[in-house]
């Protein structure tokens, strides 16, 4: 990654974040922060707001890449579109009921408030079955959670894992194995 | 996800190799083809490539706390964020009372508002309607009256349409610009308001805030009028933002 983010062309971008390059994930998420915690704190938002929505904003571009629903048109197309659902988001929480009667604006408000417009959001089955997978993966245990991670996130090979972890690659594999059954049978508890 | 779908590791080894296609061509089209033949095997497939997102997106999300201890953080001025708390409860309500009485005192002392609506309004010129097969016919049927001046006919006929597809965002907008070239503000606002909430690529976004500032501004709720001129990008819009400004 000699390349500084700033001379990828879009779809090198697009490319980087689908193989979720780590250092490129994070230069995209941090050079890009500052304009929407601008927007949100002039329209009565707090910092703590700013952080949430962008983090949500940042995770629907992310996956709307990886389905291929994103095709850049632009030089800045990626940089405007998660400023865009930033802004979309932070307009929906302004409009929602429960921001525009509560008095004080908390933490707790905006986490009422999220729950209101995931609903409205997430209607369709695909994107709740991919909540609840992300759910459920949140709460596996610490071992199996580390192992997936590394393979299925940062890509990294069973040999390169079994060195990191000090394990045989059959043992890696087995495990891995394993790990992906549990996952899968928490979702089908939770599913049924 | 079905309980009786049991993966062997072979198969999740498999389909892992579909999803990030390191397959052969022939073991892609093999694959292809049980894909195609089997729904029980589809799904299982979709069911693992779900979870494999899953696993992804909570890694992602579980990592963005680390990544945005890298932004350096905005120094918001403590004692004016103090004040705005304090400020919140009771003095905002009193100022915010004050704005309104003086507000509405000038807002009916003079037509201001209502100049600049009359000056900027002009109904949207509507869409193209081309003779064609197309199966929106209902929609451009009704637009031709509406191109013509009968709202009335129009908005009956879209509303017929908006019932069945109540989020509709361009139905919604056509509707609220009916309303509004009709002079039913109380009516145009309630549509145009469900036609910005659309989802992200809504063709119209900027014209929608601009009718809908109009609308407000016609109804002499100048804030709410500023707020969504704001948020359009047209040029008649910027140009009564100017206006209002004192």
């Amino acid at each position: 990654m000699g390349k500084s983010i700033n001379l990828l062309s879009q779809s090198e971008l697009v490319c980087a974040i689908k193989s979720n390059e780590s250092d490129i994930l994070k230069h995209f998420y941090t050079t890009n922060y500052k304009k929407v915690e601008f927007l949100i704190l002039k329209n009565s938002g707090s910092i703590e707001h700013a952080k949430d929505i962008y983090q949500e904003a940042f995770i629907s571009v992310w996956t709307q890449i990886k389905n291929d629903k994103f095709i850049p048109k632009n030089d800045t197309a990626l940089q405007g579109y998660l400023y865009q659902i930033a802004k979309n988001k932070w307009m929906d929480v302004l409009r929602s009921k429960s921001f525009r009667n509560s008095k004080s604006l908390d933490y707790e408000t905006l986490t009422f408030i999220k729950d209101e417009t995931n609903n409205d959001e997430d209607t369709d089955l695909k994107s709740n079955k991919l909540k609840l997978a992300m759910e459920t993966f949140k709460n596996l245990g610490q071992p199996c959670k580390q192992l997936l991670s590394i393979f299925y996130f940062e890509k990294k090979s069973l040999k390169e894992i079994a060195s990191e972890l000090k394990i045989e690659e059959n043992t890696a594999r087995n495990k891995k194995y394993r790990c992906m059954e549990k996952l899968r049978a928490m979702v089908l508890v939770h599913n049924n | 996800m079905k309980d009786n779908s049991e993966i062997s590791q072979e198969l999740l080894e498999i389909i892992e190799r579909y999803i990030n296609g390191s397959m052969t061509i022939q073991e892609l089209k093999d694959f292809n083809q049980l894909l195609e033949l089997d729904k029980e095997f589809k799904t299982k497939v979709k069911d693992v490539e779900t979870m494999l997102k899953g696993i992804e997106a909570q890694t992602l999300k579980e990592q963005l706390d680390e990544f945005h201890e890298a932004i350096p953080q905005t120094i918001i001025k403590k004692p004016i964020r103090g004040k705005v708390r304090f400020l919140n409860f009771s003095k905002i309500a009193v100022a915010a009372a004050l704005v309104l009485a003086i507000g509405g005192i000038w807002f009916f002392s003079s037509p201001k508002n209502e100049k600049l609506y009359t000056n900027y309004f002009k109904p949207d010129p509507g869409l193209p309607t081309t003779m064609g097969s197309t199966n929106n016919f209902a929609f451009y049927d009704a637009m031709v009256n509406y191109k013509h001046g009968d709202y009335n006919i129009a908005i009956d006929k879209w509303k017929v349409l908006q019932e069945k597809k109540p989020e509709n965002d361009t139905l919604n907008y056509f509707l609220g610009v009916a309303h509004l070239a009709n002079k039913n503000i109380n009516d145009a606002i309630p549509f145009l308001e469900r036609s910005i909430e659309a989802e992200d690529g809504f063709i119209f976004l900027d014209e929608a805030y601009l009718y809908l500032g109009l609308a407000y501004l016609k109804e002499g709720n100048v804030e709410l009028a500023k707020k969504h001129l704001d948020l359009s990008e047209t040029d008649t819009a910027k140009a009564i933002i100017a206006k209002l400004k004192p």
